[in-house]
């Protein structure tokens, strides 16, 4: 969904080319989001399809078409930008999954699975650090914002483990007593 | 309200120490007030209430022995007495004792009681059979005559020994060491055997429903002149005289007394606001919580008073009696060297008002913070924590920065002003007890220096009196026999008219080196030759002369041409008195009769000034008085000194408390920097050194204006004391203080303040860091 | 690289209300590390800290700062091995409120007998406070008091700088700035041990995070700080395109 909005939006800003799209789309996105062209194509045949988008003019050179935002579409992305986002938590990562699965299978090593979880998130928000600080040096500061965002994340994904192994901790500490 | 007292008592008991504090210091004052009050209050006019209670005469007169008795039971009528006692038969009496010769008025009376002038037995009983005396005790205490001692009566030719069975206190006599001819009592049935005929004369006594004026006592004088004989009236003393003399001696004992007691509460008022002000602000941050709960400023004021009010009112309850009791003793030994015969007085409306006073200047010191507490708001408080605190003191830690003194040191001194108005208050209870020491030191030492001044000690060694019947040639050659004697200055009395002066002015004539008798002059120089003369201030002021001025006296009839040289410091004369001193050469010319009465000699060095006494008074037993120089009554002016330096001393005590007090709330206040400190590496020594270099920086400030603050009100004092005989005091005599001793005194002072600033100061150093710092 | 801290079996009971409690820790650290020691409150993270710096002994266990077994050291010891080897940071800053920020910078030089006002301007001009010297701790911004706090700490070029909870006052753009700072000194060679409970500040500069739980450590991850691109990062990524 926030592939066709973004396309929209590059579009919004002047009309481009497709490859134009699939540049300024990974630019805006710092690389954290990379795409190839083919989705850039098919991404704007379904919204020429729906009337937001519409080409700018004759196929130029090498068979280049500039596409623009058609009145629809700017009407379709004011109304995208405005609306909030709802719908259920997304959890992406397996460690969901495999927290589930350790407390069912005898054996399944929960402490290993959260100890080593943990050092992931760690090396993971000195990454996000790290690319934070980089961001900034560059004057990204809306990237500088984005990778904000995933530092928090991963910090409360961190207190997350860390509260779950102070559980085991204690239900030990209850069971040796 | 009892919300107020519950919260009030809880922190009392969780304060515990600072309670302990405001109580012993309390404590400490309240008893130093109350004794002081008490000294005041009996000495304010301990004359006038002796002599109310003893039923003294307003006016004692003499009457030639020729005199018919019974025309003088008519004179009390005459002029209007209300009481009167007599005719008693007195006389002069000389009895020798232990060596010494003395000479008392001796009167007949059979009991002490009576309507008019009692007599309070201090010791022994009244004499009940002819060979028993009853003495006064001021002589008795100045010439040491003890009950039981036999007294040789000289003045008879039938010598008979009297027993001395009783000590009195009259309130109708001088006290020895002031000067006068005391009084003696023997049972009227002795009297014969102990006076010649036409030597006895007959004393009256009278007194009346209100003290008569000076005036009205003149006039009765006048009455009574003109209702007997002429010339019938050979003397007489009123209460006002008596008085006066009474009151030279006690008026300087009263002003040190009061100005003591002032010191005592100002020091007390100075801690206790102190100690207040310390609770505040270390509850600084509950009374943001107080409030928050719903405590109204007058309830939280309350909080803090109650918590002050509880530990004062009990140390005034335990104090105020228990100084009251302890005072007594020093009420004694304060009525013994005043002359007057002690009663034990409690007086209660004294103790309720030292006890209103106490509560009532605690409350004050209390109110004060406590309304700054009462009016705090409580967000800025329970944000902040901890009190503000205050930046002043820069000035000093640059300038012990700059002296490179070590940083425990400079910042020692920060803290000691970092609350300037508790520093100030320290620095008061400083200032006030070392000056009071200071001032104490030398009130007792100047009395000392006085008596010794008015007997040459150091310049002369031995003063032989001589009785008429032995010549001043054979005296002079005996004298100057002896191998010790090194010089020999001899005295003569005289009485010279002076113009302006109604009374014939008492005049000292001496021959021989009297320049180094040492008399001190306050201006101009000793007189040289003929013709010369010094006097003292009341002299020249009374007969408008200056130093260079001549005047006309005269001796005997015969006219006597004296030019004022000098003036010389005094206090034999008196109050109002006069006296002149002058060359043997100018006197005898006009009196050719001129014989010394007593001879000062100096012995040469290293001479054994009893064994030349001895030796003196066995030549000739009878008719020399030989006595080693001595100041005389000195039990007086141990009791003085026992009275100022304790009193002192308490006020040293209170300074001290003080300073721990100051230090101790320092540094519980900034426990949070001490432990700060701790961990950028301070030292336990180097906090130790802190907190004590806030100590002693106080007492040494306090020590530094104390000592010529002091000095200066010592030097006050004693020019009264000079006034009182008409002088001005010379330089010399103010140096009473050696330059170490000026020195040592603050040195003392700091050296105890740290001592008294290191207890906190171990406790600071013990500091737990971890706890303090991870408590916020 | 060499060892400059070490910890043995290190208990550590308190009595009373006091959390924090050790249990059995043993850890070194290396001269030049930037450490975090994380943490919940009252996990007995600050305790390690307290313990390496002299402030408080173990109850057991042995603690050596530079080869000094601190446990051999008499009180005054102590106050003269943190003089000399220890610079230490508070979340409360802890300035003397009676003294400037200058004065307070000079303290532990001065306490060592040492006079370096040149020391103390450099440092207030590298921590970027050279207008605050004559201010006292009161008109001085949070910010500006921890680096105050940090110029003062590094006074006397300690061995080893403690901070704990360096940022715990300070909102989090002055936080940034302050963390800034000692990763800072740490490119420039200093050792730090970090005290946080933040995650987040504990990996921004420290390659090396030691996790503190119920008095025990749980965790002594040695953190990587290679040059990643972004995508080896966040991956953002909306739904599938769909056809």
């Amino acid at each position: 969904m926030s592939l066709k909005y973004g396309v929209m939006g590059l579009l919004a800003e002047e009309s481009l080319h497709g490859y134009e799209v699939k540049n300024r789309f990974e630019a805006m996105l710092g690389g954290t989001w990379e795409v190839n062209i083919g989705q850039i194509y098919t991404t704007l045949q379904r919204l020429e399809r729906d009337g937001l988008v519409r080409p700018a003019g004759p196929r130029g050179d090498r068979g280049k078409l500039l596409y623009e935002l058609s009145p629809e579409g700017q009407k379709a992305l004011k109304q995208w930008l405005a609306q909030p986002d709802s719908g259920p938590q997304q959890l992406h990562e397996d460690i969901y999954v495999k927290l589930l699965l350790a407390t069912r299978i005898a054996n399944g090593d929960l402490d290993g699975i959260l100890a080593r979880q943990k050092r992931t998130y760690l090396q993971r928000l000195r990454d996000l650090n790290r690319l934070e600080e980089r961001a900034r040096r560059d004057g990204r500061i809306d990237l500088a914002r984005l990778v904000r965002g995933a530092l928090l994340h991963t910090e409360a994904d961190l207190k997350w483990i860390d509260e779950l192994s102070s559980e085991r901790f204690g239900a030990e500490r209850a069971s040796t007593k | 309200m009892t919300a107020v007292l519950v919260k009030a008592f809880r922190d009392l008991r969780r304060r515990r120490l600072q309670a302990v504090v405001v109580f012993v210091t309390t404590l400490l004052a309240v008893g130093t007030g109350t004794i002081a009050l008490t000294l005041i209050a009996q000495t304010s006019d301990p004359y006038q209430t002796a002599f109310e209670a003893q039923k003294g005469a307003h006016l004692v007169v003499d009457f030639d022995g020729k005199v018919d008795p019974g025309a003088l039971a008519g004179t009390p009528a005459a002029i209007g007495a209300s009481a009167f006692a007599g005719p008693y038969r007195a006389t002069d009496m000389q009895f020798q004792s232990g060596g010494h010769k003395y000479t008392v008025t001796t009167i007949a009376r059979d009991n002490p009681g009576g309507d008019v002038g009692q007599l309070r037995i201090t010791g022994g009983r009244w004499p009940s059979s002819s060979n028993e005396i009853a003495l006064t005790r001021s002589f008795a205490d100045l010439n040491h005559v003890s009950l039981g001692d036999r007294l040789r009566v000289l003045s008879v030719p039938q010598a008979s020994i009297l027993t001395v069975v009783g000590v009195v206190v009259d309130i109708d006599e001088l006290r020895a060491d002031v000067g006068g001819q005391q009084h003696a009592w023997v049972i009227e049935s002795a009297f014969a055997s102990l006076t010649t005929k036409g030597a006895s004369f007959y004393q009256m006594d009278y007194r009346f429903s209100s003290d008569p004026t000076s005036a009205q006592l003149q006039a009765h004088l006048d009455t009574l002149r003109a209702s007997v004989p002429p010339d019938s009236i050979t003397g007489s003393i009123s209460y006002i005289f008596a008085r006066t003399v009474f009151h030279i001696s006690t008026e300087i004992l009263t002003g040190v007394l009061v100005a003591f007691s002032v010191f005592a509460l100002a020091a007390t008022a100075a801690i206790v606001a102190n100690l207040v002000t310390g609770i505040v602000i270390s509850a600084y941050r509950e009374i943001g919580i107080m409030k928050a709960v719903g405590f109204t400023p007058t309830q939280v004021i309350g909080v803090f008073v109650l918590q002050i009010l509880v530990p004062t009112a009990t140390a005034s309850v335990i104090g105020i009696p228990a100084a009251m009791v302890l005072s007594q003793p020093l009420l004694a030994s304060n009525s013994q060297a005043l002359g007057l015969a002690y009663q034990p007085t409690y007086s209660p409306l004294l103790g309720l008002l030292a006890l209103a006073g106490a509560l009532l200047i605690v409350t004050i010191a209390a109110l004060l913070p406590a309304f700054r507490a009462g009016r705090l708001k409580p967000a800025i408080v329970i944000a902040n924590a901890a009190a503000p605190r205050g930046h002043s003191g820069r000035w000093l830690r640059r300038l012990a920065s700059q002296a490179r003194l070590p940083r425990s040191v400079v910042l020692g001194l920060g803290d000691a002003t970092a609350r300037p108005v508790r520093a100030l208050l320290t620095l008061l209870a400083v200032v006030l007890g070392v000056a009071t020491v200071v001032v104490a030191l030398g009130e007792t030492r100047t009395f000392n220096e006085i008596y010794s001044y008015e007997g040459h000690i150091g310049k002369v060694d031995v003063v032989v009196a001589k009785s008429p019947a032995l010549a001043d040639a054979d005296t002079t050659k005996l004298i100057n026999s002896q191998p010790e004697t090194g010089r020999v200055v001899a005295q003569a009395f005289a009485n010279i008219t002076a113009h302006g002066i109604a009374d014939p002015v008492n005049t000292l004539t001496f021959r021989g080196d009297s320049a180094s008798l040492g008399y001190l002059l306050t201006s101009g120089r000793w007189f040289s030759g003929p013709g010369e003369v010094v006097a003292n201030g009341g002299f020249l002021q009374d007969a408008h002369l200056n130093v260079g001025d001549s005047f006309t006296g005269s001796v005997n009839g015969a006219a006597l041409k004296l030019r004022i040289v000098g003036v010389v410091y005094d206090f034999t004369s008196g109050p109002g008195g006069h006296i002149l001193m002058l060359d043997w050469t100018t006197l005898a010319a006009g009196v050719p009769d001129l014989f010394p009465s007593s001879y000062m000699v100096t012995l040469k060095s290293g001479s054994n000034v009893d064994a030349y006494v001895r030796r003196l008074a066995a030549a000739q037993p009878d008719l020399l008085d030989v006595q080693a120089a001595s100041t005389g009554n000195t039990a007086f002016l141990s009791v003085i000194a026992v009275v100022l330096l304790g009193i002192a001393g308490l006020i040293a005590l209170i300074a001290i408390a003080g300073i721990f007090n100051t230090v101790l709330l320092n540094t519980r206040e900034r426990l949070r920097d001490t432990a700060t400190l701790k961990t950028l590496g301070m030292s336990p020594r180097q906090v130790i050194a802190m907190v004590a270099t806030s100590g002693g920086f106080l007492a040494l400030l306090g020590g530094l204006i104390a000592v010529p603050a002091g000095v200066a009100l010592y030097r006050v004092l004693f020019d009264q004391l000079s006034a009182l005989g008409g002088n001005t005091t010379p330089p010399s005599f103010y140096d009473v203080f050696a330059t170490w001793e000026l020195i040592a005194i603050p040195i003392v002072g700091v050296a105890v303040a740290i001592a008294a600033a290191t207890i906190p100061g171990r406790w600071a150093a013990r500091t737990n860091v971890v706890e303090v710092l991870h408590a916020e | 690289m060499s060892e400059l801290v070490r910890l043995t079996e290190v208990t550590k009971v308190y009595q009373g209300g006091i959390t924090g409690a050790l249990n059995g820790v043993s850890v070194a650290v290396e001269k030049g590390e930037f450490a975090a020691i994380m943490g919940p409150s009252g996990s007995g993270k600050s305790t390690m800290l307290n313990l390496v710096a002299g402030l408080d002994r173990p109850s057991s266990g042995t603690v050596t700062v530079g080869g000094t077994d601190l446990g051999k050291l008499g009180e005054a010891g102590l106050a003269r091995f943190r003089r000399d080897h220890i610079g230490f940071v508070f979340q409360f800053f802890y300035l003397l409120p009676n003294l400037t920020a200058l004065e307070n910078i000079l303290i532990p030089a001065q306490l060592k007998g040492n006079v370096v006002p040149g020391r103390a301007r450099e440092l207030l001009e590298q921590l970027a406070i050279k207008e605050v010297a004559d201010r006292y701790p009161a008109l001085l911004s949070g910010g500006q008091q921890q680096r105050v706090a940090i110029a003062r700490a590094l006074i006397n070029n300690p061995t080893l700088l403690l901070a704990d909870e360096p940022t715990g006052a300070l909102d989090t753009h002055t936080g940034d700035q302050v963390m800034e700072l000692l990763g800072e000194l740490h490119r420039h060679g200093q050792t730090i041990l970090l005290v946080t409970h933040d995650a987040k500040l504990a990996t921004r500069h420290a390659a090396r995070v030691i996790s503190v739980m119920d008095g025990k450590i749980v965790d002594d991850a040695r953190l990587e700080s290679p040059d990643r691109t972004a995508s080896e990062v966040i991956r953002v990524r909306g739904e599938e395109v769909s056809r």
